[in-house]
Formats: C-alpha cells, sequence, structure tokens
C-alpha cells in the first residue's frame, strides 16, 4: 500500500523537527562521528605523539597488537574486572534493594547514604579508599589486627591478588547503587496480590522470592547486567587512579593500556588500534543492549 | 516487634559499613595532623580543627580549580541541556526520514568509551590551538553529555502527553508555541533532573580533563586535586580529605535539597531505555 502523501502541514512539521535537530546532528558529526572515524584511520598509521609526525603501516598496528602479550594480558584483567565487579554488584545491589523495600526506620536517609558513593567523584572515592588501604595508618589494617583476621599489616594496592580484589571491591561499592535504585524501582511496581496469593499458597519468604521476586525482576535485571557490563569494561578513572594498573601491569585494563600507549609511550597510532579493537569487543554487548531497548520501544 | 528490632538493626549496620568511608572522609578532614598517626585511631577527632580546610583555601591552587570546575560544568550543563531539550522534542514528536535512526545513534554514542574518542579528539583540539583552556574540555564533555542528556530527556518527553499539545494546537498555537507554552512546563522537572545529572558528570569527569589540560589556569578539580596529592612531598591526607569533602559539596547541596530530581533521572534514563 502507497503511503498518502504527506500534506503541507506535515511537510512544515517535519522541516522543522528537521531544524530542532539539527544543531544536535552538527555537534554529533563534530565531537562524535568525526573522531570515531579518525580513530579507525589513525590506526592505520605509526604517530608518534610530540611530534605527530606518521606514517602509513596499514594493518600492521593489529598484527602487532594480537602478537603482543601486553594486550592479552590487559584483556584478560579486563575481564577478570568486569566479571568479578560486576557480579558483587548485582549481588550486593539486589540484597541491598530488597532490604531497603522494607519498612525500615529513616528509609529515605538510609536511601541517600546508599546512593552517595555513585554520586561522589571517583576522584573523591580513590582517595578516601586510598587513605583507608593505606599500609601504616590505614583504617583497614587496624581494623583487621584488631579483629585478629591478620598478623601483620597488609599491602591492599602493590602486591597481587590484593591489588586486583581490592580494585573489585572498590568498584562494586562506588557502582552497586545504580543497581539498588534500578531494582528499588521495579520492586515497587510487583502487584503485592502476588505476594497474598504465594502467601496463602503456604510459600515462605525464600519461595516467594524465588517464585515471584526473582521472574520479576529477570527483565531489568538483563538491562542492568548488560548496562554495568558496558560501563564497568570502560572504566578508566578508577582503576587507573586506584592502582595506575600496577604492580607492574597486573591491573592494566585495555582503557589503561590505550591511554598509556597514546600518552606515555607515544604511539598514538597503536594507541588507536587497541582503542578500535576494545570498541569491537564492546560492541557485542552495545548491539544487544540496543536491540532489546529498540525491541520494547 | 523484636523481629523487627533485629531487622532495622541489621539493615543499618549495612548502611553504616557502605557510608563508613565517607564519614571517615569527614572525621579525618578535620582532625589535627599529629592524632592522624595516633595509634588506636580515634573514631571521632579529640581535637576538632579547621586548620586544613584554611589551607586548603588560602595555600594552595584549589580555589581556582574550584572556579574552573564551577565555570566549565555551568557552561556544559546549559549547552548540552539546551541542545537536548530541542533534540528530544524533534525525536520524539516529530516524524522525518532517518528519525529513528538518530535516535539508535544516540543510544550507541551514549555507550561509546571515551578512550575511543580521545586521541582524535586531542589531536582536534591541539590543531584547533584550544588545548590547555577550558573550552576544549567544554567541547570534549559534550561528546559523552550530550548523548547522555539526549537519552535522558527524550524518555521525560515521551511521559508528556501528547493530547495536551493537540489541544493547544487546535485552539490555534503554532508547534513552537506550544512546545514553550505546554510542553516545557510539563518537562521542567525532567530538564531539572537532567540538569543536574549532566553538573554531577562533568563535575566528576577525570579522563579528558587530564589529557586535554595540564596547566594550573584551566585544570578542573578532579585532575588538580590529583595533582596536589602527587606534588606533596609526604601525603597530608587530611588537607587531601579536606579537598575531598569541599569537592563534594555541591553533591551534598543536590542531595539535600534536590533528591526527588536525582531518582527521577535514575527511571528515566539509566533502565527505562
Amino acid at each position: 500500500m502507497p503511503a498518502p502523501r504527506p500534506t503541507a502541514l506535515e511537510r512544515q512539521y517535519a522541516r522543522l523537527g528537521v531544524l530542532l535537530i539539527a544543531p544536535t546532528v552538527l555537534v554529533f558529526c563534530a565531537v562524535i562521528v568525526y573522531p570515531l572515524v579518525s580513530a579507525i584511520y589513525l590506526s592505520l598509521f605509526q604517530i608518534f605523539t610530540p611530534t605527530l609526525q606518521g606514517s602509513w603501516v596499514g594493518l600492521d598496528n593489529y598484527r602487532a597488537l594480537l602478537a603482543r602479550g601486553e594486550f592479552w594480558t590487559s584483556l584478560q584483567n579486563n575481564l577478570i574486572w568486569t566479571v568479578g565487579t560486576l557480579t558483587l554488584q548485582i549481588l550486593f545491589g539486589v540484597a541491598m534493594a530488597l532490604v531497603l523495600h522494607q519498612n525500615l526506620w529513616f528509609r529515605s536517609l538510609a536511601r541517600s547514604l546508599i546512593l552517595f558513593p555513585y554520586f561522589v567523584s571517583t576522584v573523591v572515592a580513590v582517595l578516601v579508599w586510598k587513605w583507608v588501604f593505606n599500609d601504616l595508618y590505614g583504617i583497614l589494617n587496624h581494623f583487621m589486627l584488631t579483629l585478629g583476621i591478620i598478623d601483620w599489616p597488609i599491602d591492599y594496592l602493590g602486591t597481587m591478588p590484593n591489588a586486583m580484589i581490592s580494585i573489585i571491591l572498590v568498584g562494586a561499592w562506588k557502582y552497586f547503587p545504580f543497581v539498588v535504585i534500578a531494582v528499588l524501582a521495579r520492586l515497587q511496581t510487583i502487584p503485592e496480590a502476588l505476594y497474598e496469593a504465594a502467601r496463602i499458597d503456604g510459600a515462605g519468604p525464600v519461595a516467594r522470592f524465588f517464585d515471584i521476586t526473582l521472574p520479576q525482576l529477570r527483565e531489568v535485571l538483563v538491562v542492568i547486567i548488560l548496562l554495568r557490563a558496558i560501563w564497568d569494561f570502560k572504566e578508566f578513572d578508577l582503576i587507573y587512579l586506584m592502582t595506575g594498573g600496577g604492580p607492574v601491569i597486573a591491573t592494566q585494563t585495555l582503557p589503561l593500556l590505550v591511554y598509556k600507549e597514546a600518552f606515555a609511550v607515544n604511539q598514538m597510532g597503536m594507541a588507536s588500534a587497541y582503542a578500535v579493537v576494545m570498541m569491537a569487543i564492546m560492541l557485542a554487548f552495545m548491539i544487544v543492549y540496543i536491540r532489546r531497548t529498540r525491541e520494547r520501544g | 516487634m523484636a523481629r523487627r528490632v533485629l531487622f532495622n538493626l541489621f539493615a543499618w549496620s549495612i548502611v553504616l559499613a557502605v557510608a563508613f568511608p565517607l564519614f571517615w572522609m569527614i572525621v579525618t578532614s578535620v582532625k589535627p595532623q599529629f592524632e592522624l598517626f595516633r595509634r588506636p585511631p580515634t573514631f571521632l577527632p579529640d581535637t576538632v580543627t579547621f586548620e586544613h580546610y584554611r589551607t586548603l583555601l588560602a595555600r594552595t591552587n584549589f580555589m581556582i580549580y574550584f572556579r574552573n570546575s564551577v565555570i566549565l560544568s555551568t557552561v556544559t550543563t546549559f549547552v548540552v541541556v539546551f541542545l537536548a531539550t530541542l533534540g528530544a522534542y524533534s525525536l520524539v514528536r516529530f516524524r522525518y526520514r532517518g528519525r529513528e535512526s538518530l535516535a539508535f545513534l544516540v543510544l550507541f554514542t551514549y555507550l561509546l568509551p571515551s578512550v575511543v574518542l580521545i586521541i582524535p579528539l586531542y589531536l582536534m583540539l591541539v590543531s584547533l590551538g584550544l588545548s590547555n583552556t577550558i573550552l576544549s574540555l567544554v567541547i570534549a564533555y559534550t561528546t559523552f553529555a550530550l548523548p547522555y542528556a539526549l537519552w535522558l530527556l527524550r524518555s521525560f518527553m515521551a511521559g508528556v502527553p501528547e493530547d495536551l499539545e493537540s489541544a493547544a494546537l487546535v485552539d490555534g498555537a503554532s508547534r513552537l508555541g506550544a512546545f514553550r507554552d505546554v510542553i516545557l512546563p510539563q518537562l521542567l522537572p525532567g530538564i531539572i533532573s537532567t540538569a543536574l545529572f549532566t553538573f554531577i558528570l562533568s563535575w566528576n569527569e577525570y579522563l579528558y580533563a587530564l589529557v586535554l589540560v595540564n596547566s594550573d589556569g584551566a585544570r578542573p578539580l578532579t585532575t588538580g586535586v590529583m595533582s596536589m596529592l602527587i606534588s606533596a612531598f609526604n601525603i597530608e591526607w587530611s588537607l587531601l580529605m579536606a579537598a575531598s569533602v569541599m569537592m563534594s559539596v555541591p553533591l551534598i547541596v543536590a542531595f539535600a535539597f534536590l533528591q526527588s530530581y536525582l531518582t527521577r533521572g535514575f527511571g528515566a534514563g539509566g533502565v527505562k531505555g
């Protein structure tokens, strides 16, 4: 069936619509699309950062990158960090949301306190945690020593696997509030009648959680996991500021590798290649997320 | 009743444990230097002092960084929210070719990692002669703030009932007239929410500031405070904690007065999509 011809008014509206989005599109092209395309283009060159002198090397950067142990180590670290911190965020986030959904004294104050780590600057979070982790005067070592868990102060950030565990925990602390708020919003829309019915059927709290709450949360949890996986995978600030990728490169993830290659090793072409490969890996998650959103929208 | 008390005690001990680092930050910032290194540490300071805050304001570059951050975040927020409001109106309420693809380009860029854009952006801003300026950061921050604000405002816009606009049009208002008189007032809470999130996002940004600016005149708080950590010969933790508290002041203000806007923004942009 051919579409009906748009009326004059509809055409006028369409023009206005385009006009309103035009500034955004221009800015998008200038600061996002153009850099994105040139990142791919740059990855085909060898560029020395201080002089910005470059020469065409084709796909050599990619060949070199796949043969480098550092790339694979960083990818592996990236996956360990993402899976580790994401799992903790989800588990702790869902549990906390269930707690905050109950009738709690001063519930809105509790909610604010839980939300705060998410909004606080990563710089602030890192400074505070570095002070807590401080090996000589840090409060954490003091607690652990007093409780008798350890006999000797621990170096939390300078040795492995401590450094990885520490950043995973701080990441979980910083980002689990996102899960809490998202899950909490969904919990409030589950009809109370479902729980009533289950209670009449004799289901205990645990059964009610697995038979009603969890299936109801499934949909929103998938979205949260996808989003957080993408965001955790590309996290730079927290890891860079906590450990700088160290000890040596034991906590170096791909974003840190890109930064190091571009601004410390001074090889911008190679760094672009790393960035492109990293984006290609993330693309899988991004497409799944975009697909889901499109289906629901 | 006993169960309720127990549950509350349990829940609150977790909440307090989560909030502990923030409590510790404030306590450390008002302790005198010598008390910091006392064993065992004091939970509440024996003597409260504001000398670190005085040092911070009078003898470091903190105020310059603070000013830069305020300018940077405010300008970014205004530019981005202005563009995004018009853009979201267009994306939600108009029909034209390419609209759908545009909406998904927005979503795609919303998920894009900064490190992919940073190298070309750096080259671009250097060749424009803008490196080491606040303007260069405004441009760079647009790359993540604009997709974010658009995506958020798009779902707020979808929540404004279409009938209102139709009624105004029937009454003879133009599209832009209806937008100004009918939609904008309805959208205002969403705009405030978006502005708040954009401001916080810009206030907290670190990577672009690290790469694009290395002069104290244009450095924002994030990289500025970190440079205080690196340049200090022996780390003055109480000074850094005072800086952290000061840096969080806008956030605390937002929490105290605008909390409902913060949670609203969460629902709209974060997950519902």
